[in-house]
């Protein structure tokens, strides 16, 4: 045999093939010959490796360098430079997207790392169309061993030692179905071909995403006729069909072609091997329906009639095909079982899980930046599939949930990241291992439209004989569709439920009874979403159309018309934009500075190039304000006579009365400290927020009727039951969580150790606050960061952030992380605080140990554990924890019995704001826990709306109507072209020793083509209708 | 001999034995819709679910076999919650016109919703595609009305062999229909109407024609006779509560009669007439092959059955010279009724109408072939069926159950047993043999009471065979010819005849061929619900009729001598050929 210097093996898979990769062989061959290599280098098209959405891929061997995304047109380059040359083609090599440096070699690439290619062992390496090439890595050693060396009942028994489970869908023990199928008496009349029993694999691959058994036909097809055989022979049977679907051609034609080379060398056929064993396989291409998927269905297809399941028992393995027994395995079952004989079933069930052995196949599709093929050993834990292979989450948005199973599986949400791929885990997770299809899922997915897609699909593939998969899916759809319409109704979660469960008990096949899991599962783990869309008419995720005006303003709290006010900017029509604004969130100059802007996270422009700078438009917009104009306000003399409290003057409070004073109440706030603003004054630091912007928007509530009282404490100046004596008919509780939480470790008793609400308020409202030299800041969040620019800011000479998790995980806005560190923060993070010591009664340092990231805890995210217990330490003289805030419930505790949350903050409901209390309503902080700004206005409003109509029995919210803004737009024109405005931020050296604002406001050029940039995903056409 | 619990009541069964079938032994009743004894058990609509310890879901108790050590139970909350979705989910995809439905208060799934205690249909939404197909003479399908037990498909394909109505699309849209959603008018349909016997509600129905009889009755310048088929009076009185099997002959007589027929004949007459013709004619093709060793086509088939004679246009179309040329009895009468006796009594045959009252709805479609038209104009008006009729006597207040026994008018309406027995299958066979023997020997069949027992009974294809000995002069030519006779019924059995014929396996002489399973009185127009203890009481019926009657010969019949004599001179003569045999047409087998 001539040997060569070089292989290059381009994939050939059905994806690499549509992306062009048949044209880039031959531009390889071609070029090979042109530089005289065509004799040293040798293309061989393989089967698929893999990362199909990164097609057309090829390795170079022996340097093992991966290309992708290649073109016809790189194949001259490939070769002058690489095979000439020997150098690597920088742009055709793989980018780590985490640590931003190129990965040339197929062996360190994440994707390929954590792989184990069993199952998929051929693809990517040999040419499928070459029986020489599979028998050259031991292939068809295991069926001649078979049946030179073994009894039938041999075999069967190393398949049940073997622990290998049908890799179809239920996980049904291989071994013992083929036990069952021998023991099957065979038909005593013959069957076609003279056949007493039958040998069917189940290459009907209908899941959408899934194609496992596609790549593994188009791939290494040898391995499933060996399979195949050996399965012949185990059971005794003499003829086999593949049926495989006619949407795979090339799998068709590949595994044919495999078929007819099998029997010229006589591995098919009579008399194989010498051995007297007569076994010969036919293909049966499917027709299109899922349901041919589920076997009873499958062998009706095969027999000529139209593919319907029928009742179980008679099991195949019992009656099946033309009413002989049969065994029906999937494609990559067969395809497992060469490699049990050869390397024995011991080694083969080392690896896996307890009950579950061996590898399996995924398609790793939906919002994860490595897609493709993967093989993991069953047992790998969820998150490890899709952070460490599927390289995690892309534009750093959040997990939500894995879809697994296909259309009859289930979500498993980020709770369960940890949880290892098994058929028991996933089962008791309500979601299935079905054919493997796994399809990740990020916040921007609406779960109950998830499961209404797939139960769509399920519903649409019934095969309409059973009259709970006929009528029960078409119910459940029905109902979840008005659900995502907006018309749901009390009860719908429950009929669901309970229709599912049903259907679930009674339906015929397993189509029939898997169908209703994408919505159980969905329920199961995500109710919040329906009770939002059912109760609250909202989409969370900003999916649902019909409850959906644009996703920015479906993902603002407060529910700002943001297509509105933009597109009102870009007209230049300033005061009535800032009109528009005001009539869902009075502190448009506040969030115009502070907003964690939630709107600009689901702004669709960013699927073109990046999201519009919606905050910095708003910034822009009330620079222009002069004079600031009054909201419209409904007088009503009943509702001035009203008495309601408001108590704290904070982003909740003040917008709960903002709002009541729009409908002709004059409600009292009471505020404990001197000055209104609650947090907003209290701890975002003026460079952030200057003061006077705050005021202003205080005093334009004032102006509305609103009478603040300052200096008046719950609790310690009057209590909520004194309110009621006083004829208070309502009050709203906007307290906020004013209280730090501790870290539970050694020394926080000692002088110097603060938290870091305490240490902001002092600066903020006495104007000077005790800073150390060297501040230790401990926490991730907001106010760490706060703290820590803050303390640079009164002089400290360093502020160091210590953080238990890596920087991902900070859940500080990621622009103000960046400005601290430009600030002259020091981020240490993976350091967890174990210790803060003393010298003399005061603070000299922080010990901590450096942690690394471990398993998925509940949240989602790695958990944090220690790498050793070496403590490192940190020297400080002052150390301020901001590791989370508390509700002051003390303060509560006057004879009201308010009941609580889980994590201990007011419970309400989250439409009204009412608490267990009818009379007494909450939002802000005080309710959820710290959030946003923005959060608190919503829930401000939302309390306003809810005492109103507790107090009337009627809902006068008017400015929650939709208005057309008027504003002139082009549905036919192309977007414009300009990139997203950047506001310009005052310089470092600048910004040390005083609190000037940092960021600076747009010019009015760069406003107005940024207002332009707006998709108008609020347009709508307005459909004429006879 | 597996034995288990069905809601602790121990039971032994016989091996393969269904929970159904068991549960039946055990005296407990489970609901069932889709469900069809000795026709369909595809466990497709679940209402008989039932649970089993140890089962990952309920299982389907028509399809399940029993096991041993089953602990079952039928009445847990679990099955009757999932009973009751189950049909409650059927209610709200079904057009619940029940006020008009023609199967009202005879409706399957009516009965189940009464029984299950269903009192609202909470999860109300789409309704099914309404597609009306009333293409055909015979039929009226609506997809609104239907709940996709398959019972339909399963006859149409397994036990008649044909294949017109197949499921189509898939999901919630399915539809049961004709391949490609055509009209039945088509395809292959041979209109037996055996899906509409078999359907549990109202999708399949017999087209009504009973509007026209009224207006027919209400015209004072027509003379309307009826005819009534012999398998009527074996069920007609199952529209009235009797019990399967009881005759009403004389009270069906009466009925008629205040119903203002002008006459109430027999189609028993042109039975008998067909005998005389048909057997004739047999003996003429023994004969032409026998004596003449001319080329003819044996084995002769009957002709009686006009789904029958459909079913070899469309799919044996060069067998057709086989077919006896004889019409139908009921087509016979309506060319006599039209000629003979239209001139005794003195009227034209445009002033004629001819109602028949038949057990089949492919009667209706047998009067409209377009050679039916001896008379000179159509010769059978309108067709009803025995369901309609008895729709009919209620419609006028006639309290049928205490009615007085009527006889029937003369002179079309005296017959033989023999014509009686054509309402069975192997009737005619023998009402045949009875004549043809008795021809050609001079003596009676020599058989115990004229009964012919291998042809009798149940079973799909049934087979016969006799030695001729002691043949008159003028038929020598059959001494010692062992005749060889065959009797199917159901076409698919049809079917396995004829292949048996084609390839050289089942030779034969005489056919006999009846559509619907256990012959006419089995047919697509019966009152519903036929099963096979029901065809056998009314198979017990009918014997008794013939064995109660002095004439049990249709050559013996004097009517029958009488219009030979007066009217058509001799078998197979000019008149005869005329009026009372016609020709066939082949079809596409799509």
């Amino acid at each position: 045999m001539k040997s060569v210097r070089s292989h290059i093996l381009v994939c050939t898979g059905a994806g690499c093939v549509a992306s062009g990769a048949m044209e880039i062989k031959s531009a390889l061959e071609e070029s090979l010959a042109q530089h005289g290599l065509a004799e040293e280098v040798r293309v061989i098209a393989t089967g698929c490796l893999g990362p199909c959405a990164t097609g057309p891929v090829a390795v170079v061997h022996p340097d093992g360098v991966f290309y992708q995304g290649i073109k016809p047109e790189d194949a001259g380059v490939i070769v002058s430079e690489h095979l000439l040359k020997g150098r690597v083609i920088e742009r055709l090599v793989h980018k780590d997207a985490a640590k931003g440096r190129s990965v040339p070699a197929l062996q360190d690439i994440g994707f390929f790392r954590k792989q184990v290619k069993l199952i998929l062992r051929n693809c990517g390496v040999i040419d499928p169309l070459k029986i020489e090439e599979y028998i050259a890595s031991d292939g068809y050693q295991a069926l001649s061993k078979a049946l030179t060396a073994m009894k039938p009942e041999e075999v069967i028994d190393m398949v049940k030692r073997s622990g290998l489970r049908g890799r179809g869908g239920a996980g049904f023990p291989t071994g013992l179905k083929w036990e069952l199928t021998r023991k099957s008496a065979p038909s005593t009349s013959s069957g076609p071909g003279g056949a007493t029993k039958f040998v069917l694999c189940n290459g009907d691959e209908g899941d959408p995403g899934a194609f496992m058994d596609r790549s593994i036909l188009e791939g290494d097809p040898h391995s499933v006729i060996e399979g195949m055989a050996i399965a012949g022979y185990a059971i005794g049977s003499s003829q086999g069909y593949a049926y495989i679907r006619a949407e795979y051609p090339l799998a068709v034609e590949r595994f044919g072609k495999a078929l007819v080379q099998a029997r010229d060398y006589g591995l098919l056929g009579k008399d194989i091997l010498g051995t007297g064993f007569e076994f010969d396989v036919e293909i049966r291409m499917g027709s299109g329906a899922f349901v041919c998927g589920e076997e009873t269905a499958l062998m009706t297809s095969i027999e000529g009639k139209r593919g319907e399941p029928r009742p179980r028992p008679p099991f195949p393995a019992v009656k099946g095909l033309w009413g002989k027994p049969s065994l029906l395995n999937n494609v990559e079952t067969y395809s497992n079982v060469p490699l049990i004989l050869t390397k024995g079933p011991e080694s083969y069930a080392a690896i896996g899980s307890v009950k579950s052995k061996g590898t399996k196949v995924f398609a790793l599709a939906g919002k994860v930046n490595n897609t493709g093929l993967v093989e993991v050993p069953i047992g790998t834990p969820l998150g490890e599939i899709i952070y460490d292979i599927g390289g995690g989450i892309p534009g750093g948005k959040k997990f939500k949930a894995a879809q697994m199973g296909g259309p009859s599986g289930g979500c498993i949400p980020k709770e369960h990241l940890n949880v290892p791929v098994d058929y028991e885990t996933l089962t008791e997770l309500g979601a299935i291992m079905g054919s493997g299809g796994l399809i990740v899922m990020d916040e921007d997915s609406c779960m109950v439209d998830v499961a209404r897609f797939f139960l769509d699909f399920v519903q649409d593939e019934s095969c309409g004989k059973c009259v709970p998969c006929r009528v029960g899916t078409k119910r459940m759809l029905e109902i979840v569709n008005r659900i995502c319409e907006g018309k749901g109704q009390e009860g719908d979660i429950e009929k669901l439920i309970d229709l599912g469960g049903k259907i679930k008990d009674t339906a015929l096949c397993g189509l029939g009874q898997t169908a209703p899991n994408p919505v159980l599962s969905t329920i199961r783990h995500f109710r919040d979403e329906y009770v939002a869309h059912i109760r609250d008419k909202r989409c969370p995720a900003g999916v649902c159309p019909a409850l959906v005006r644009a996703p920015c303003q479906n993902a603002c709290p407060a529910a700002v018309d943001v297509p509105g006010f933009v597109s009102l900017i870009g007209e230049k029509r300033y005061s009535e934009a800032l009109g528009l604004h005001r009539e869902r969130n009075p502190f448009a100059s506040v969030c115009a500075r502070v907003c964690f802007h939630t709107c600009e996270d689901k702004c669709r422009r960013a699927t073109l190039d990046d999201a519009l700078s919606i905050r910095g438009l708003k910034r822009y917009l009330v620079e222009q304000e002069v004079t600031v104009q009054l909201p419209e306000i409904r007088d009503d003399e009943k509702n001035a006579q009203r008495k309601i409290a408001i108590v704290g003057a904070g982003p909740a409070g003040l917008s709960c009365a903002y709002f009541l004073a729009r409908l002709g109440y004059r409600p009292k706030v009471f505020e404990a400290e001197q000055r209104p603003g609650g947090m907003l004054v209290q701890t975002i630091p003026a460079y952030r927020l200057p003061r006077e912007e705050l005021a202003r928007e205080v005093r334009m509530i004032e102006r509305l009727g609103v009478d603040i009282q300052t200096g008046m404490r719950l609790g310690k100046d009057f209590t909520l039951a004194s309110l009621r004596k006083e004829g208070y008919e309502a009050v709203f509780l906007g307290v906020g969580a004013p209280r730090g939480t501790t870290l539970g470790v050694p020394g926080e008793e000692l002088k110097g150790v603060t938290d870091a609400i305490g240490f902001l308020r002092e600066y903020n409202i006495r104007g000077s606050a005790h800073v150390g030299r060297k501040v230790v800041v401990v926490g991730g969040g907001n106010a760490a960061v706060d703290a820590a620019r803050t303390a640079i800011r009164l002089g400290a000479e360093s502020a160091t952030i210590l953080y238990r998790r890596s920087r991902d995980e900070m859940p500080a806005y990621a622009e103000e992380i960046d400005e601290a560190e430009h600030e002259g923060v020091v981020l240490k993070v993976l350091a967890a605080p174990v210790a803060i010591l003393g010298k003399n009664g005061n603070v000299a340092g922080v010990n901590y140990r450096a942690m690394v990231l471990g398993d998925f805890d509940r949240s989602g995210r790695r958990r944090p554990v220690e790498m050793s217990s070496i403590e490192f330490v940190e020297e400080a003289d002052q150390v301020i924890v901001a590791i989370g805030q508390a509700l002051d419930a003390d303060s509560l505790r006057d004879g009201v019995e308010l009941k609580l949350s889980r994590i201990k903050f007011v419970e309400i409901n989250p439409v009204n704001g009412q608490t267990s209390v009818p009379w007494i309503f909450a939002g802000g902080d005080a309710a959820n826990g710290p959030s946003s700004v923005a959060e608190a206005v919503g829930s401000g409003e939302s309390a306003a709306v809810g005492i109103d109509e507790m107090l009337t029995g009627a809902k006068h919210a008017f400015w929650r109507a939709e208005r057309d803004a008027g504003t002139a737009f082009d549905p036919e024109a192309d977007p414009v072209q300009y990139p997203r405005a950047q506001m310009q931020l005052i310089p470092v050296a600048r910004r040390r020793q005083n609190f000037s604002e940092v960021e600076q406001p747009f010019g009015p050029q760069d406003a107005l083509r940024e207002a332009k940039r707006c998709l108008r995903c609020d347009y709508r056409e307005k459909v004429q209708t006879k | 001999m597996p034995s288990l619990t069905i809601d602790q009541i121990p039971v032994e069964v016989p091996d393969g034995m269904t929970l159904l079938d068991a549960a039946h032994k055990a005296g407990i009743m489970v609901p069932t819709l889709c469900y069809l004894e000795n026709v369909q058990a595809i466990g497709a609509c679940r209402v008989c679910v039932v649970e089993v310890e140890g089962a990952k879901t309920l299982v389907a108790s028509c399809v399940a076999p029993a096991a041993n050590g089953m602990k079952v139970h039928t009445n847990s909350r679990r099955v009757r919650e999932a009973r009751r979705m189950v049909v409650e989910m059927l209610l709200s995809d079904h057009d619940g016109d029940c006020q008009t439905c023609d199967r009202s208060e005879n409706c399957e799934l009516q009965s189940l919703a009464r029984e299950l205690g269903i009192r609202q249909v909470t999860y109300a939404g789409d309704k099914s595609r309404k597609l009306v197909d009333s293409s055909t003479p015979a039929l009226k399908r609506d997809s609104s009305k239907c709940v996709l037990c398959r019972r339909c498909v399963t006859v149409c394909n397994e036990v008649q062999g044909v294949g017109a109505l197949q499921p189509q699309y898939r999901g919630f849209k399915t539809v049961v229909g004709p391949a490609f959603c055509s009209e039945l008018k088509d395809v292959v349909c041979v209109q037996c109407g055996q899906c509409a016997a078999v359907c549990p509600v109202g999708a399949i129905t017999e087209k009504e024609d009973i509007d026209e009889v009224w207006a027919a009755l209400d015209d004072p310048k027509k003379h309307v006779v009826v005819q009534t088929a012999p398998a009527i009076r074996a069920a007609l009185g199952e529209c009235f509560g009797y019990p399967a099997g009881t005759l009403v002959t004389g009270k069906m007589v009466s009925a008629l009669r205040r119903l203002g027929f002008d006459a109430v004949f027999d189609t028993n007459f042109t039975a008998d007439l067909t005998i005389m013709e048909e057997g004739t004619e047999l003996l003429m093709r023994l004969k032409r092959a026998l004596v003449e060793k001319k080329p003819v086509a044996l084995p002769m088939f009957t002709s009686c059955s006009p789904g029958w004679i459909k079913y070899l246009e469309h799919f044996y179309p060069e067998m057709l010279p086989n077919l006896s040329t004889c019409k139908s009895p009921q087509q016979m009468f309506g060319a006599l009724a039209k000629t003979y006796y239209a001139q005794k009594i003195g009227r034209k045959a445009e002033e004629m109408v001819v109602v028949s009252v038949m057990p089949c709805t492919a009667k209706k479609f047998e009067a409209r072939r377009p050679e039916m038209d001896g008379s000179g104009v159509r010769d059978v008006d309108v067709v009803l069926t025995t369901r309609e009729l008895g729709r009919m006597i209620k419609q006028a207040g006639i309290d049928f159950n205490s009615l007085p026994d009527g006889k029937m008018d003369s002179p079309l309406g005296i017959s033989s047993g023999a014509a009686d027995i054509f309402a069975n299958t192997g009737g005619v066979m023998e009402a045949a043999l009875r004549t043809a023997y008795e021809i050609a020997t001079g003596r009676p069949l020599p058989f115990e009471n004229l009964h012919v027992k291998p042809i009798e009974g149940l079973d799909g294809v049934k087979e016969a065979s006799f030695q001729i000995t002691g043949a008159l002069p003028a038929w020598s030519f059959l001494e010692g010819v062992t005749v060889s006779v065959a009797v199917a019924h159901g076409l698919s059995n049809a079917r396995k005849v004829i292949e048996r014929i084609k390839s050289g396996e089942g030779a034969y002489h005489f056919v006999e061929v009846m559509t619907c399973p256990g012959g006419c009185i089995g047919g697509g127009g019966q009152p519903r619900l036929t099963t096979n203890a029901v065809r056998k009481a009314r198979i017990a019926a009918i014997y008794k009729e013939d064995e109660g009657k002095k004439l049990r010969k249709s050559h013996d019949n004097p009517e029958v001598q009488q219009i030979y004599r007066d009217f058509l001179g001799a078998p197979l003569g000019e008149k005869s050929h005329h009026l009372l045999h016609t020709e066939y047409t082949a079809r596409t087998k799509v």
